[in-house]
């Protein structure tokens, strides 16, 4: 229950843009951005009910987050998380020198853990302070 | 005579994206002075207008943190502590001001050079690289007003704008009617270029699907073969060579194309070089056919800030003014690479919300120094604020200026007057130059 090779994108979705104008700190936000979409033969090879959470794990951090089938595919090989707190955990903060950060096309490695817990946006950034 | 209980405000702007839709009409409670009702906005920009509406995550007053939690002062004990911070600080940054209007903008330049600080917009982590790529090649480019009359090629490049600018297909690219286009969506035709099948390319003719950081070497392909070259590679970035004949060839046969494109140029791998490609191809199409370029601008007044800044200071984006003078060097001066490198000892953040949208490593070095926020809703930056300054939604609760993505600038509205002790933006940055001015014996 565990993929490799994955490449990950982030972006904008409607769900996510209404949920952070409805409150970024609410469970709302985490159901529209805390999440991972994957092509659905990729979400097979997960043996897994959808909104299991997953530990997305990439070169420059991990975060765990709810999975989901893409309505957007087939983009197999590629999964997609929106944009916001869950994401950033895990892009390359690199920008090559132009100030933008490598929002997308990291490497990523998923597992799928039943029992993980997917944190709010406060916990998540939270954490980040207490570091 | 029956009492009327809403009033309506008509032609507002929506301060949600860059498409800055100017036809909303919106309803306002007159005994509760809330949003009621709100007619021609997207889903999102809807959400923004009843999220201005008193909850129990808009800010009503400023806010200071002592021992881990908020606690409710006058505006002047704020303001007091917020100057002491700046002021006190080597290096402090201020970023943010892409969800606000014009004039605030303007009023942290002139926060920023007093302070000697670190300035930076948002246009920072989404089309700063755009910016680099039309100072090293231009950009042919228009207002949207053209291509809804005009243009009969429209591509999308790593833009999905059903969900990111839901009416922008409605409003200039596809389904609208134009003067030279009076059959609207059956004159037109659409192509999507991204690496997924996205609901933009779900209603495309034309998709193309691209392989993950690989914007470069199609867009070159393209132009190579263009200039006819016949390709080596049976396929390039996952694109057979059939196809990208295909698009060349539809790309020559219209008769006013347009490629608007997002953030699949900008931040994925090459940035700015993607965009620089993007750009050439377009000046070489002009030797066929008429051919024009918009970037797809995210927040409703990022295009303004860019404007602001510039007019200001000389540069867009990425501004250290350490020295008296501003500089300007993305990669040094961009508020994420200062931020990874532990440079600041205090920020300032305005109508933004870093904590959510930054990579951890920033975040991290963010919270270790102090943080102001002017913000009227709680964000996991303001809730990790020292100091949380309760501003009124720029364009529902004051009026002011913003600039669509074709840079056009748009009065923008205001609807209702702001609850409890919000100020504006631009009302906050003054009271904080002032006080800065005074304890730096100016």
């Amino acid at each position: 229950m565990t993929l490799d090779n994955l490449i990950l994108l982030t972006g904008r979705t409607i769900n996510q843009g209404v949920a952070l104008e409805g409150g970024k700190t609410t469970k709302e936000n985490v159901r529209a951005a805390g999440i991972c979409t994957f092509d659905r033969s990729d979400f097979k090879k997960l043996d897994c009910l959808a909104g299991t959470p997953v530990k997305v794990i990439t070169d420059y951090g991990e975060v765990i987050v709810y999975s989901t089938i893409s309505e957007e595919g087939p983009h197999p090989g590629i999964i997609f998380i929106p944009m916001g707190p869950w994401a950033n955990q895990v892009v390359n903060p690199d920008s090559q020198s132009t100030g933008t950060p490598t929002f997308k096309g990291m490497k990523a490695k998923v597992e799928v853990v039943k029992n993980g817990r997917v944190l709010d946006a406060l916990e998540l950034i939270s954490k980040l302070k207490e570091a | 005579m029956v009492e009327r209980k809403t009033r309506t405000v008509y032609d507002v702007v929506c301060p949600f994206c860059g498409t800055l839709c100017d036809d909303l009409e919106v309803d306002v409670s007159i005994k509760e002075n809330t949003v009621v009702e709100v007619r021609n906005g997207c889903q999102i920009g809807t959400r923004k207008f009843f999220s201005s509406n008193p909850s129990d995550h808009r800010y009503t007053s400023p806010l200071i943190k002592e021992k881990g939690t908020f606690k409710e002062v006058p505006w002047e004990e704020a303001i007091d502590k917020a100057a002491n911070i700046l002021a006190k600080a080597t290096r402090p940054l201020l970023y943010g001001f892409a969800s606000t209007e014009c004039e605030a903008q303007s009023k942290g330049v002139e926060l920023a050079e007093i302070l000697g600080g670190v300035l930076d917009n948002t246009a920072s982590v989404c089309h700063g690289p755009s910016l680099l790529a039309i100072q090293d090649v231009g950009a042919p480019s228009s207002t949207l007003g053209e291509y809804k009359n005009r243009a009969d090629l429209v591509i999308f490049w790593g833009s999905n704008p059903v969900h990111a600018h839901p009416r922008h297909l409605g409003r200039y690219s596809d389904f609208v009617r134009g003067y030279f286009r009076t059959d609207g969506r059956n004159d037109r035709f659409i192509v999507v270029v991204d690496p997924r099948n996205t609901h933009t390319a779900q209603i495309a003719d034309l998709f193309i699907q691209v392989n993950p950081n690989e914007d470069y070497e199609l867009l070159n392909a393209i132009r190579a073969t263009l200039r006819g070259v016949d390709i080596d590679n049976e396929e390039v970035a996952g694109v057979p060579k059939e196809k990208i004949k295909e698009l060349v060839e539809i790309m020559k046969k219209a008769h006013f194309g347009v490629i608007f494109f997002g953030m699949g140029l900008t931040q994925s791998i090459s940035h700015h070089r993607n965009v620089d490609t993007a750009i050439c191809l377009v000046r070489e199409l002009n030797d066929h056919t008429k051919f024009l370029l918009t970037p797809m601008r995210g927040h409703y007044n990022i295009a303004g800030s860019n404007q602001v800044f510039a007019w200001n200071t000389g540069y867009a984006y990425s501004i250290d003014f350490s020295r008296g003078y501003p500089r300007y060097n993305p990669g040094e001066f961009s508020a994420v690479d200062v931020l990874l490198r532990d440079e600041i000892d205090a920020s300032l953040i305005v109508a933004s919300d870093p904590a959510s949208n930054f990579p951890a490593g920033a975040v991290k070095n963010m919270f270790k120094h102090p943080l102001i926020s002017i913000e009227p809703h709680h964000t996991p930056t303001s809730v990790n604020a020292d100091i949380v300054l309760p501003a009124a939604f720029a364009g529902i609760e004051c009026e002011g200026t913003a600039y669509r993505m074709d840079k056009v600038p748009l009065r923008l509205r205001k609807v209702k007057d702001a609850p409890g002790q919000c100020l504006t933006d631009r009302e906050i940055l003054e009271k904080l130059i002032e006080k800065v001015k005074e304890l730096k014996g100016e």
